[in-house]
């Protein structure tokens, strides 16, 4: 019995042994490669855009001699992944959205930039200001790349570009009329709300999510849902109910289902139904919103590269730095990028090379355009400000839009506490 | 004298056994092919071992290693012994139970007692050099630079600067800024340096291996200092802020104003707060915060009534239409009675979050296709009050054929013996169900029922996807009409003050365990005196 119980043991051991050794010279082998090949800058990047990054960044880094590694992920992820990815995983470029900036920056996850001046004379000043964060000195945190908006669809067989608000307004409500079952503005709500979409209303009533200080940063202090300035037009909201101009029932489904089968004129949507539009063979125009009492500006989406903390650990940090404040700021870069999922190039020499009619008309729709805040507090804001839409315009038994805004303003003060 | 006996005499009764497939498979895995296939397994876990003990010990990590070597040479030595039968089925499960319950609960609980949110994710080290970093502010009048990293005749590293306004050239080391005359440097029509007299130009992996020397470099200038950015470029920055590691402090170099460690992970003066801050232990804080915060404070109440009536209604309906459907479904004469079973059974094969987006869009209000099929207006996601009976009602429809498969089950289960007898004593179908029936079956649904309430309980999905918490309530606060103490925690620790707030969450996921333990534990309880009646 012994002698079977020293053999089955002696046989482990050495299997074991026999393993690990394979095991262990497959787990120390990358260690040592990485002393001996290249240098390797690891990407974060959404699917849409991972070919455009593999060739940009691929050139740049023939140029450069080193490697670059473009990973997969879903965008969204790319922020909350970034707080709790290891280090020996971890990217040192990412590709983000501006409104991340704040968070990202305040948790010291991205590190501030500088970008020539050559670099910057291409970049208008919005987009560099929606990467700049900083609660005392406000430094860049990223290269913006490609700016997106949203606009007024018309399709132009049913309805004429509105010339003033209170054309629109007539056109809409004519065509609502006409027939049960159409829109007057397909704008999309349901009963989450979404400020997002309807920031150009919210703007042209003279509302505003966020001041600024005297330094020119957001302040999360100053909220501009309870401004007098807007408050004494919402009114016109409550109006805009009781005539079925704007109704928050109508979800993001029901908005495009009705402009895509002709239930609908108008419909307040981003560059990023163009394909769906042309495939269902509407002729259309994209304006921005007619001003009501101030310009109907949309909010801006600006998506750029910024560079990790986890560079500087990965000890490629000047490298990473040269690609994005250097290699990804060109505008044949740019250009590359913003074809990759048919968006609005940040860099100005590459917009001027935009050939694709309807993004030129989103373009031209982002004049004015108010970058998304970037500060970390505007995540308290928007299920408050598209819930006081939902409240006051879903027909019957709505809320005054007064009240609604006001309690909202409230909430936000306390959720930012 | 005794073999001779045993093979004279067979056992008569073996030629008859029909065995079971289990058993042939414990027959075929004994002896030596069960040995070496324990073996080879075995080897497997301790190669994995060695390869982790490995990762351990380059990245110090002593008492892990420890805890690794103790957990593999007692598994080996069970496993090899003849001895400690259970241990050897007991081992698999115990490290499960660790891998997926414990380890987690623990980590939960860990955080729980931290600062760690938005702002607090990096350690102090970390969070005291971006301080730093982000506090560089750009001078005035400050000068940008082409930079190209070189080395000098003793292999350090230099830079080659040239001023983009002046264009004049420098050589920028450790001592300080020195002109450098035109022809020492060859610049190529672009702007960029390809070549220099006396200094040698790195490249590709002669940079790489420079590179984190190179973020640190530091060329002293009168007031502030020319720091490389990335590897074209130099530029002045200024630091604003003092690091006293001492005093453990930062001041303001302008104004003097100095931010204190506030033992929550950030330096603060006042109302100003040092951005970036760190992950640090705060103690009770989170749960302390949970009891005196008024955002918590004021719907808490509603929200965790709501929550119980939401999780027992929608199980005890559930349980009734199921419960009904597989009574009536019981007689084996009906026709047709496998499809019945099998289209009642439908809505649970259906991905759970594909059944609420279905219904989020089949309950709209104006264009969804229940009012329109019914001609309805009821607002069934736009009233506070309509929007709690769709959540319940969606919820009905998802945990139906559940009871109606565990009630089928248990049916059939129920001596028939018992119902006859009953019959017999004169009962009718109504009174054999109330006496004999049902609580029978409850003695076997019960944990059930209890397991399925926890479940209701914490179903983030469910309120997330179809309302989304809202309706906004009457009483105007953060949480809506139908938001469920999971999905309200949801808001309050990822939708408030600057966002992710995992400390909170974790503290708040706590509270909720306790909840939803104790009311389980008391409903457990209770049904003990149901089986104590059988």
């Amino acid at each position: 019995m012994k002698s079977t119980w020293r053999i089955t043991a002696l046989v482990t051991a050495l299997a074991a042994t026999a393993l690990a050794a394979v095991a262990g010279s497959a787990s120390a082998r990358p260690a040592e490669a990485g002393k001996t090949a290249a240098t390797t800058i690891r990407i974060w990047t959404d699917g849409d855009r991972k070919a455009a990054v593999d060739a940009v960044a691929g050139r740049w880094a023939a140029s450069r001699g080193v490697n670059v590694e473009v990973v997969l992920k879903q965008f969204g992820n790319i922020r909350s992944d970034l707080s709790t990815v290891s280090a020996d995983t971890a990217p040192d470029v990412i590709l983000g959205a501006h409104d991340w900036t704040g968070e990202l920056a305040a948790g010291g996850l991205v590190v501030p930039l500088t970008l020539k001046a050559t670099a910057k004379a291409q970049l208008p000043g919005y987009t560099l200001d929606a990467f700049s964060y900083g609660t005392g000195v406000k430094r860049l945190y990223g290269t913006p790349v490609v700016v997106e908006n949203i606009g007024l669809v018309v399709n132009t067989k049913l309805a004429r570009v509105p010339t003033s608000f209170a054309n629109l307004e007539k056109q809409a409500l004519t065509f609502k009329r006409k027939r049960s079952g159409n829109l007057a503005i397909a704008v999309q709500q349901g009963s989450g709300g979404d400020a997002y979409h309807m920031y150009p209303f919210f703007s042209g009533l003279g509302g505003y999510v966020f001041g600024r200080t005297k330094a020119g940063t957001l302040n999360p202090k100053d909220i501009g849902l309870k401004a007098p300035r807007f408050l004494t037009n919402t009114p016109l909201v409550d109006r805009w109910n009781k005539e079925g101009l704007i109704n928050s029932k109508i979800d993001g489904a029901t908005a495009e289902t009705a402009f895509l089968k002709g239930k609908a004129a108008f419909w307040v949507t981003g560059p990023w139904n163009i394909d769906k539009i042309r495939k269902a063979n509407i002729r259309f125009k994209v304006v921005q919103v007619p001003s009501i009492k101030y310009r109907s500006a949309p909010f801006l989406g600006v998506n750029g590269f910024m560079v990790t903390k986890f560079a500087g650990q990965h000890g490629v940090q000047s490298f990473a730095k040269d690609l994005v404040t250097g290699y990804f700021a060109t505008s044949s870069a740019q250009l590359t990028l913003s074809k990759a999922n048919n968006r609005y190039p940040a860099n100005t020499e590459a917009g001027k090379k935009v050939t694709d009619t309807a993004l030129k008309q989103f373009g031209a729709a982002s004049v004015g355009g108010v970058p998304m805040p970037n500060i970390p507090q505007m995540g308290s804001v928007w299920s408050e400000l598209g819930g006081a839409w939902v409240k006051s315009t879903k027909g019957a038994g709505a809320t005054k839009a007064r009240t609604a805004f006001t309690v909202a303003a409230r909430n936000i003060a306390s959720k930012i506490g | 004298m005794s073999t001779t006996a045993v093979r004279t005499q067979p056992p008569a009764a073996a030629p008859d056994v029909e065995w079971g497939m289990p058993s042939k498979l414990i027959a075929a895995f004994s002896g030596t092919v069960g040995r070496v296939v324990k073996l080879v397994l075995l080897s497997l876990v301790n190669a994995i071992v060695v390869w982790a003990a490995i990762i351990l010990a380059q990245e110090s990590k002593w008492p892990a290693l420890v805890v690794l070597a103790a957990a593999t040479a007692a598994i080996d030595a069970a496993y090899l012994s003849k001895r400690a039968v259970p241990l050897k089925f007991l081992i698999p499960g115990t490290i499960f139970l660790v891998a997926f319950q414990a380890i987690p609960i623990a980590y939960t609980v860990n955080v729980a007692f931290q600062e760690y949110s938005v702002g607090h994710i990096i350690t102090k080290t970390e969070a005291i050099q971006a301080i730093e970093e982000n506090s560089l502010a750009e001078p005035a009048d400050g000068k940008i630079y082409t930079m190209t990293p070189a080395t000098d005749a003793s292999g350090g590293l230099v830079l080659l600067l040239i001023d983009d306004q002046s264009g004049k050239t420098f050589l920028g080391t450790r001592e300080g800024l020195e002109p450098l005359p035109k022809d020492a440097l060859t610049v190529d029509e672009t702007g960029l340096i390809t070549g220099a007299r006396d200094y040698k130009i790195l490249q590709g992996e002669q940079l790489a291996a420079v590179d984190t020397e190179l973020s640190d470099y530091v060329v002293p200038v009168q007031g502030a200092a020319i720091r490389a950015e990335g590897l074209g470029t130099a530029l002045e920055l200024e630091p604003t802020l003092r690091y006293d590691a001492t005093a453990n402090t930062f001041t303001r170099i302008d104004n003097g104003k100095v931010f204190r460690d506030n033992g929550k992970g950030s330096f603060v003066a006042g109302a100003e707060e040092l951005e970036p801050g760190w992950r640090t232990y705060t103690g009770f804080r989170n749960f302390s915060s949970i009891a005196t915060d008024p955002l918590i404070r004021k719907p808490f109440i509603r929200v965790l009534i709501w929550t119980i009536a939401f999780a027992t209604l929608t199980v005890l309906a559930s349980f009734f239409v199921g419960l009904f459907l597989a009574i009536v479904l019981d007689k084996p004469t009906m026709r047709l009675r496998k499809l019945y079973r099998a289209l009642i059974f439908l809505p649970f094969a259906i991905p759970a979050f594909l059944v609420l987006l279905i219904w989020a869009g089949l309950l709209n209000d104006d264009f969804g296709v229940v009012n329109q099929v019914f001609h309805l207006h009821i607002p069934w996601l736009f009233d506070p009050w309509w929007a709690k009976v769709s959540v319940i009602l969606v919820g009905v429809w998802m945990t139906v054929p559940y009871f109606f498969l565990v009630s089928m089950g248990a049916l059939q289960s129920i001596p028939s013996e018992l119902v006859e007898a009953a019959r017999v004593d004169g009962a009718g179908p109504l009174q054999v169900f109330r006496k004999i029936t049902l609580p029978l079956l409850l003695v076997a649904v019960t944990p059930l029922l209890i397991a399925s309430f926890a479940f209701n309980f914490n179903d983030f999905g469910k309120i997330y996807l179809l309302t989304g918490g809202g309706p906004p309530a009457e009483d105007q606060s953060i949480a809506g009409a139908t938001d469920i103490l999971i999905s309200y925690t949801y808001k309050l620790a990822f939708e408030s003050g600057k966002g992710a707030n995992f400390g909170l969450a974790a503290a708040l996921s706590i509270v909720i365990f306790f909840v939803v333990a104790s009311i389980s534990a008391v409903t457990f309880w209770r049904s003990r005196t149901l089986e104590e009646m059988r």
